[in-house]
């Protein structure tokens, strides 16, 4: 295990994918024909980060000020290698695991969290918003809102907020204000409320409801996942992952993540990518979110009200209810445009597991490692396991991400844990 | 000489106005122009652009632009088709032939090597083989080797969107945008569109090597107006400040 050398492990810049991909990625398209909702960003991102979104930059400095919070929050994080559970399968091979578990909100997206919180903070605004499935981007919201000393107004998604009472304490604990989305803090919601009072809630309504709020009370949007800029700044992951393993001498054949809107696997895998062409990547969403292999790849809405701009992606559409998996943060409808890319050129390939196969997978990892991991990582390793029994021979080094924990998440396993 | 591009779309605002506005350009002036063939998707541009794709795909005749086509000609200004490959696909050689019959000098296609990146050599070998320019179109999202690859495809000047789309505000790095470009394409033609507003922007873009700038969004603004006046204005106050 190597975590705590910092100096040598966290990077100075964050990586950019685009000007590696292998084709030109689709600009943004406007959703309306009456105002163009690609320059409403200027209203509702920091303008710091509308420019990284927009950046053909290949490397863009971390601030010295990010940098210090990300080492105040456990950064860099460690890089294991899982040999109980080597010893466990049978493995020929190696299995490693990047442990995003281990930051202070428990996954990796105070990663992205910190960046957006420090821009808006430095352009003076009012406060920061944002939508959260299980609350682990709420959580992460509200720490860095309050590192900054900014509000923050999370909607939850309803089914979540329900299911997890836990998240919402920690929310609060960061002083963030938490409501069920949809919610009657915005017109949107309160239209969803009124067509469809029963609705357990989607990413795609959280989102246009934060927007709103964003637009109304000068407050600016702090963006989960699905937007480049997002993927930018997790790309913080992927290189330490990659410096670690180049310190131990180790090089990886196979990477696998979990994608909910692509933001921790863009974050892990997309470093590799340039210098390691035979480096297998497998994305894993949730069986019941099969955005890759029903999903279809084009321009489609990121959020249900229609108010960002259409991305180029795989989506099952955005008013797409996905059933109410425990994995709140694999129920986005879409995919990173960057990353959809790379699944339709075929360098990214994908899986799917049930629910089934991840709670016997969370089940496994805990009894061999002792880590509880998130419902979400719980599919990158359901995935990782499915390619252990299919390659048992092969001796392959096998790089999982662990987005994040599940201690928050234990009704997963009912009640026969 | 620094290269003005006014961009029009053909039959908008209507083809009276548009006639009336491309009698009075000051040839002396502009080098080259670039003619929207109206699209039924125009999708990588802004909302004005859109519009008046919207509006020309109802206005506009074929027939009433030949003269015009002809007289630019004879005084020496290139002509350029921005076109999407999403509507000329299906009669492309036919559509590049009326182009050359009109003394065309070459087109621009927004979207050939996003959506179509598989035919985009074949489509450019095509246009070499029949002597009309392919201008190549890149944005800040092109990755680099796209932007080399597709550009050793031909010889002629590099069309290079600084927006995502047309009319768009994003902020954006000058500097390190035309530095990018210039190390990627060192002794190219570049020309330079997309949302460029301030004089200031043009001329940083001229110091830092640009060759010219395509304006679009702007202009259709003011033959939306009918104001021949602040297009006239305009166009000189544009020649000025790239000859500055
Ligand atoms: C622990 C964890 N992993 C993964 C995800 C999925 O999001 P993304 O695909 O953006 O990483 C989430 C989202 O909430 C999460 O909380």
């Amino acid at each position: 295990m190597i975590s705590s050398i910092n100096k040598d492990i966290m990077p100075e810049n964050w990586y950019n994918v685009v000007p590696d991909l292998p084709e030109p990625l689709a600009p943004p398209k406007d959703s309306k024909s009456e105002f163009s909702s690609i320059n409403l960003l200027n209203k509702i991102l920091p303008k710091e980060i509308l420019k990284q979104e927009f950046t053909f930059r290949r490397y863009e400095k971390i601030p010295d000020e990010v940098i210090e919070q990300y080492k105040q929050i456990g950064r860099p994080t460690p890089l294991i290698r899982a040999k109980n559970l080597e010893k466990f399968l049978n493995y020929n091979g190696k299995i490693f695991y990047k442990y995003e578990g281990a930051t202070a909100t428990g996954s990796h997206k105070i990663n992205t969290a910190i960046p957006q919180a420090y821009y808006a903070r430095n352009e003076g605004v009012n406060g920061v918003t944002t939508e959260t499935g299980a609350g682990q981007w709420g959580s992460a919201t509200a720490l860095a809102a309050s590192l900054y000393k900014l509000p923050a107004q999370i909607f939850m998604v309803r089914i979540s907020f329900e299911q997890k009472p836990l998240r919402k304490i920690v929310m609060n604990l960061y002083n963030g204000n938490v409501v069920p989305s949809p919610s009657n803090l915005t017109e949107y919601g309160r239209r969803v409320l009124k067509e469809h009072p029963d609705t357990p809630g989607t990413l795609g309504i959280g989102i246009s409801e934060a927007i709103e709020y964003a637009l109304d009370h000068d407050y600016r949007y702090m963006v989960a996942s699905v937007m480049n800029v997002a993927l930018t700044h997790q790309s913080v992951v992927g290189q330490e992952a990659k410096k670690q393993l180049e310190l131990l001498g180790e090089h990886a054949d196979v990477l696998i993540g979990c994608v909910g809107g692509g933001s921790n696997f863009g974050g892990f895998t997309f470093p590799f990518i340039p210098d390691n062409p035979d480096t297998e990547i497998i994305a894993t969403t949730a069986d019941e979110v099969p955005k890759f292999s029903k999903g279809e790849y084009k321009y489609d809405l990121m959020d249900t009200a229609g108010v960002l701009p259409e991305m180029r992606m795989y989506s099952l559409g955005a008013d797409f209810v996905p059933p109410t998996i425990y994995a709140g943060g694999l129920r986005y409808h879409g995919a990173s445009p960057s990353l959809s890319l790379l699944i339709n050129k075929g360098r990214i390939k994908s899986d799917e597991v049930t629910q089934e196969e991840v709670t016997e997978a969370l089940r496994i990892f805990a009894n061999t490692q002792g880590i509880i991991a998130a419902p979400e990582s719980g599919h990158a390793i359901a995935t990782m396991l499915k390619y252990v029994k299919e390659h048992k021979n092969d001796k392959k080094t096998i790089v999982v991400n662990v987005s994040g924990h599940g201690l928050l998440d234990m009704s997963i396993f009912g009640d026969k844990p | 000489m620094k290269n003005l591009i006014p961009y029009f779309t053909l039959g908008y605002p209507d083809n009276e106005t548009l006639m009336k506005f491309l009698k009075v350009i000051p040839v002396n002036k502009i080098n080259y122009l670039e003619f929207g063939f109206p699209s039924n998707d125009p999708r990588y541009d802004g909302p004005v652009i859109r519009e008046t794709h919207k509006i020309g795909n109802k206005n506009f005749r074929d027939d009433l632009y030949d003269e015009f086509f002809s007289y630019f000609h004879k005084n020496g200004i290139k002509m350029y088709s921005l076109s999407y490959y999403s509507d000329i696909k299906p009669r492309f050689s036919e559509f590049i032939d009326y182009l050359q019959t009109r003394n065309f000098s070459g087109i621009i296609i927004p979207d050939l090597i996003i959506d179509y990146y598989s035919e985009a050599k074949d489509t450019i070998d095509y246009l070499n083989k029949n002597g009309f320019e392919y201008i190549p179109f890149f944005s800040p999202a092109t990755p680099d080797k796209i932007i080399t690859g597709i550009s050793e495809l031909t010889d002629s000047w590099i069309y290079y969107g600084l927006q995502p789309s047309t009319g768009i505000d994003i902020p954006y790095e000058l500097d390190y945008t035309t530095e990018r470009i210039n190390s990627l394409l060192p002794g190219r033609e570049i020309t330079y569109g997309f949302g460029i507003k301030t004089e200031e922007d043009i001329k940083s873009l001229m110091r830092n090597g640009g060759s010219g700038v395509a304006i679009g969004t702007y202009l259709e603004k003011m033959l939306e107006k009918n104001d021949e006046g602040g297009f006239l204005g305009y166009i000189d106050k544009m020649r000025g400040v790239l000859d500055a």
